[in-house]
């Protein structure tokens, strides 16, 4: 069940001299760019006699790409792009992408392939609840899916009670959605006495663009019975379609015919032994209006051992346990949010949502987690709840090694967004208002 | 026997009174109430008139509700009553989590609402010693 059985199982000294080939290529596009251009004017070799040679060569960061704002990456005439998506920043310059019709067109190639791997074929109902616009998740998944040839709803995010009436009444069986939106709706369809288990034609979801937990995958799994598939990508390299899972829903294939990846020490910088967890590092090997060179996208995930039984030959990463950027340090411990959405999940007393806030009181460091109780499981006592509360701290003391409060809210009181959700609150560089 | 609802709270200002007015406004009628609670958050527990009703209301509202089963025994009303029940169901070993009075428009008597894990052996209980329960019935009707 291959979308290109050729390259998806392609021998892998065969899909490491097609990269090498693509790479060399990739090279001399990118010296195009007044960026690389001038970054690469001495030094870098005009030609990688091996793949390993790439690690002479430095790192792109996300503050490159700010800073050669707009068209500093770029590497053809502006008349050959067709399309700028961009991601979203709250400081500088915001980080531009450019597109040629061959990009998109190879994007949504990729895209298609992924579809393809979970089951999705012609005669699917795709309803894309991912935000349009210059977020890449929307559009990337409405041209892959219109080039697999999938009827395709491009309803966007938000306006809940209509989306369901378009899962109902459109008979949909695929998604993609933000893993917390897929939690929040699951509340719509209790209001409406719709249950989505039996009242629906659904069958798959993809989610991404969110870090997120195997326990909540299974929730929504649970919650919805269908399928869930994790979807990763960046607007730097494309948008979403970088790696995805395949039926065998363990780890994503990163489709290494069009990336280049390695996982590096985000501390020492240094290439990890391959199945060390690192942060991921990216080389394009197709991009033509902005090719990137090892590019630091700063998740966090490791390269998983052995072959899938899938046969794909392309190999699998991690489920993305955090970003090199998210990582809190607790009285010196490191902590990542994600360990803390797994401890929390498992407990099945609690809901769906949760916040952590971090606060600095008499110099220490204090860790705080707002949990929802999960409804359905209350019995109307209060020993439960303190009884819950306990399980909860210990829970989560055994994981971090520092101690937290947990309070527990009430189910629907904490914060959503339409758009990915913000679930950590760091007071600590504020001012000390509270004594 | 009667149908206690309890609500999960957070302790804000202002919390029991959007519940009190949510019952108002659905014409629900509070007989008794008690809140047991541990500083940041607490349970609310209710007997009302119409516990489905109340029910629906509060869980339309986004609070979490919670049905279980209470005793709701008659003593009379004066010195040694509280204790002589409480007295009968500790000598059969029987933990009572939470008690309140409940107000009866007859003189000389006194309502008390048992909340107990051990439901059905505390009703025997007390049915074995004579000790007068309010049905359902007589409950909502008061
Ligand atoms: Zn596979």
């Amino acid at each position: 069940m291959y979308w290109e059985k050729e390259i998806e199982t392609m021998g892998r000294s065969d899909l490491a001299s097609l990269q090498l080939d693509r790479l060399n290529h990739s090279l001399e596009q990118a010296r195009r760019s007044p960026f690389y251009g001038k970054r690469f004017a001495y030094k870098a070799p005009s030609h990688l006699a091996g793949l390993g040679d790439l690690t002479t060569l430095p790192f792109t960061t996300k503050d490159d790409l700010r800073n050669a704002f707009p068209y500093g990456f770029l590497t053809v005439d502006l008349k050959e792009v067709v399309r700028l998506h961009s991601s979203s920043g709250t400081t500088g310059n915001p980080t531009v992408v450019f597109h040629t019709a061959g990009d998109i067109g190879q994007w949504g190639n990729l895209i298609a392939r992924c579809m393809y791997t979970t089951g999705v074929r012609k005669h699917d109902v795709f309803q894309n609840m991912m935000g349009y616009g210059l977020f890449t998740g929307g559009l990337g998944f409405h041209y892959g899916a219109e080039k697999l040839g999938v009827m395709t709803i491009p309803i966007g995010p938000g306006n809940s009670k209509r989306q369901i009436w378009f899962l109902q009444n459109l008979e949909t069986t695929v998604v993609h959605i933000l893993p917390s939106y897929a939690l929040r709706l699951y509340k719509f369809f209790e209001e409406l006495a719709i249950d989505p288990r039996e009242d629906l034609a659904l069958r798959i979801a993809f989610v991404g663009a969110e870090p997120h937990s195997e326990e909540i995958r299974k929730k929504i799994e649970d919650l919805y019975n269908i399928k869930v598939y994790n979807s990763y990508g960046l607007s730097e390299m494309c948008g979403p379609g970088v790696a995805f899972e395949c039926e065998c829903q363990e780890g994503l294939h990163i489709w290494e015919d069009h990336f280049y990846p390695e996982i590096v020490d985000p501390a020492s910088e240094e290439v990890l032994p391959e199945g060390e967890p690192g942060e991921l590092v990216l080389t394009t090997l197709t991009r033509e209006a902005m090719p990137l060179v090892r590019y630091r996208t700063r998740d966090l995930t490791r390269f998983l051992p052995g072959n899938c039984p899938c046969g794909r030959t392309h190999r699998r990463i991690d489920r993305i346990t955090g970003r090199s950027d998210d990582m809190l340090i607790i009285n010196g411990v490191n902590i990542f949010p994600i360990q803390i959405e797994k401890t929390l999940m498992a407990i099945p007393e609690i809901g769906h949502n949760y916040l952590i806030e971090i606060r600095k009181e008499n110099f220490m460091d204090r860790l705080q987690v707002h949990v929802e109780i999960n409804e359905e499981v209350f019995h109307g006592t209060l020993a439960e709840l303190e009884k819950l509360q306990e399980n909860a701290v210990a829970a989560l003391r055994a994981e971090l090694g520092v101690t937290p409060s947990v309070k527990l809210v009430e189910p629907s009181s904490l914060p959503v967004s339409e758009g990915k959700a913000q679930r950590v609150y760091d007071y600590r560089n504020e001012a000390e208002a509270e004594g | 026997m009667g149908v206690q609802l309890s609500v999960f709270l957070e302790n804000k200002p202002g919390k029991l009174e959007t519940i009190t007015k949510i019952l108002a406004e659905a014409g629900i009628n509070i007989r008794g109430i008690s809140m047991a609670s541990e500083g940041e958050f607490g349970v609310l527990k209710m007997l009302v008139n119409d516990p489905g009703k109340a029910h629906q209301v509060l869980k339309a509202h986004h609070f979490t509700v919670s049905e279980r089963n209470v005793v709701v025994a008659i003593i009379a009303d004066r010195p040694g009553a509280l204790h002589n029940l409480l007295l009968t169901l500790s000598s059969q070993k029987i933990n009572i989590e939470d008690c309140y009075g409940i107000v009866l428009e007859e003189g000389g008597q006194a309502a008390i609402v048992l909340d107990t894990e051990q439901f059905p052996e505390a009703e025997k209980v007390l049915q074995d010693n004579q000790i007068w329960l309010l049905s359902d019935g007589e409950l909502y009707s008061l």
